[in-house]
């Protein structure tokens, strides 16, 4: 152990005076055994330091095939290892100056042990969760309705919410709210997609009862539609039917209604219509899908937005089925899908289809300045491929 | 392959301290590299000593140079981590077993510590010169 005389003495041999020193000096040496692969070190932002303190668990996930992503509780972030050419030593018992004591009586010596050190660390960016790995679990195993599953019996893939928090690069919270947007339901501990044509029978059901009830779409009592409806089907689907196109509101009297969203009606009578569709004559289209939605309701094509796309171009105009969910969440592939498909796009057009693209404190205009080149096209500003075609 | 990384709060450790505060630890930032005398390896060696002026800048004196430093506060603060493979542990078996799935390939880091300052010694060391020749 190295002695206070021995530290004096490499004081004088150094030429620095004691008296300009504070008196406490640490002696660093290096623990046994030490080695750079003991310890890893992770670069934090504020909000994950203060998961840490607070006792919360952060995940690492990610296949074999896939870039590793950690997420705490509600956000995702992109793991990357950042190499330095400086070391960095650990000193668990090391103080710094301020925090050395202040009586300046007589030297004291601090052995202080350095337990690792690296030349890398991980670096954590915020990144847009890997969701559509989601959808295509879920579809897997869709749920048709409650005769359908008898059939099917047990041995289909089913998938808790660990299940998929283990297979799914996002955060819980980010994977919840994916779940809701999807119209997922939890049946028996796990989570199912409806499949889209029993959805419909749910959804026509429901609106169908409102129609010869003479009911508002804005005051829809739920213990009336299950009354109604349960000997058709299950009373939770209902519910759930309820809940995933309307907001759930109480009134005075502690019943419980549904306010229909009908935007959201609409856009699901318009996906029904041009499900098996390539094209659609848009007049045609339009028409029909304005009788098809119940009486009182109105359709309108912003409605349709990131779901169909309208091409005003061609003679006739044409509407086809393009959801933004099928396409890539690559942002260079997603850009070079959607440039196969239409060579120059206006921005009100492309929009819908790159939004979910803009991570934090990113625009779509500066998405497109980015992975489009723009030109004028009899007035109006157009945008196509940086790569020639 | 699903890595976990939580810290000792639920899975007590000695690194967590009696009032339930993270450790802190001090990085400490050299360039270049450290190397020991006749390539014995740096594991129980001394480095240096460490000692801070009145005013608090750190000097560090390693074999024959001296640098100067300055204490500096992370903007982004380090956690430190230690790998756990549940496969060897038994204690550790436990978190195993609340993973289903595939739980073989489930790896713990425990967050040892957190990181918020760091000495850094940014300038090039100046050698400490033992013999200065008398005048002639």
């Amino acid at each position: 152990m190295r002695t206070v005389e021995e530290v004096k003495a490499t004081l004088q041999v150094a030429k620095l005076d004691a008296a300009e020193l504070q008196p406490a000096v640490h002696c660093l040496s290096f623990r046994d055994g030490v080695s750079s692969g003991d310890y890893c070190l992770m670069e934090l932002d504020e909000t994950l330091c203060k998961c840490i303190e607070s006792g919360q668990r952060l995940i690492i996930r990610g296949d074999k095939e896939e870039h590793a992503v950690l997420c705490n509780n509600d956000k995702t972030y992109d793991l990357k290892i950042a190499d330095t050419s400086n070391m960095l030593l650990f000193l668990p018992d090391c103080s710094t100056p301020d925090q050395l004591p202040s009586n300046p009586s007589t030297g004291c010596l601090i052995h202080s042990e350095i337990y690792g050190f690296a030349n890398s660390y991980w670096e954590l960016r915020r990144t847009r969760p890997k969701l559509k790995k989601l959808k295509k679990l879920l579809m897997e195993n869709q749920y048709e309705g409650p005769s359908e599953e008898k059939q099917k019996g047990s041995d289909n893939r089913k998938y808790t919410m660990e299940d998929l928090m283990d297979s799914v690069q996002a955060s819980e919270q980010e994977i919840l709210q994916q779940l809701q947007a999807m119209h997922a339901y939890k049946i028996e501990g796990c989570w199912r997609i409806l499949e889209f044509d029993y959805e419909m029978k749910l959804l026509n059901h429901v609106t169908q009862l409102v129609d010869s009830e003479s009911w508002s779409f804005s005051k829809v009592p739920l213990k009336d539609c299950l009354q109604e409806l349960e000997a058709l089907e299950p009373r939770e689907m209902i519910e759930h039917c309820l809940n995933c196109y309307g907001k759930r509101y109480t009134d005075e009297a502690e019943e419980v209604f549904y306010d229909l969203n009908e935007d959201e009606v609409c856009k699901a009578t318009a996906l029904m219509l041009l499900q098996n569709a390539v094209k659609f004559n848009l007049s045609e289209f339009q028409e029909l899908w304005q009788q098809s939605v119940p009486e009182g309701m109105s359709t309108r094509l912003d409605q349709l937005k990131g779901a169909a796309l309208v091409d005003r171009n061609s003679r006739p105009q044409v509407i086809s089925p393009l959801k933004v969910e099928d396409l890539s969440e690559n942002t260079q592939e997603r850009f070079n899908t959607l440039f196969n498909i239409r060579t120059k796009w206006t921005e009100e057009d492309i929009s819908p289809y790159i939004q979910d693209l803009c991570g934090e404190k990113q625009t779509i205009g500066a998405l497109l300045t980015k992975y489009a080149r723009s030109s004028m096209q009899n007035g109006v500003k157009v945008f196509n491929s940086r790569r020639p075609f | 392959m699903t890595e976990r990384v939580h810290d000792s709060l639920k899975y007590p450790s000695a690194n967590r301290r009696d009032d339930g505060v993270v450790a802190e630890w001090l990085l400490m930032e050299l360039q270049g590299e450290i190397e020991s005398r006749h390539h014995i390896g740096l594991a129980g060696n001394l480095m240096g000593d460490l000692h801070y002026t009145r005013e608090g800048v750190p000097i560090l004196i390693i074999g024959h140079h001296i640098l100067y430093g300055k204490v500096s506060h992370l903007e982004r603060p380090f956690a430190v981590l230690v790998k756990h493979s549940t496969s060897k542990e038994t204690s550790e078996s436990r978190l195993q077993a609340e993973i289903p799935g595939d739980g073989n390939s489930v790896t713990n880091y425990l967050v040892t510590a957190l990181i918020k300052k760091k000495i850094i010694f940014k300038t090039r060391p100046k050698p400490i010169i033992t013999n200065v020749p008398k005048k002639l």
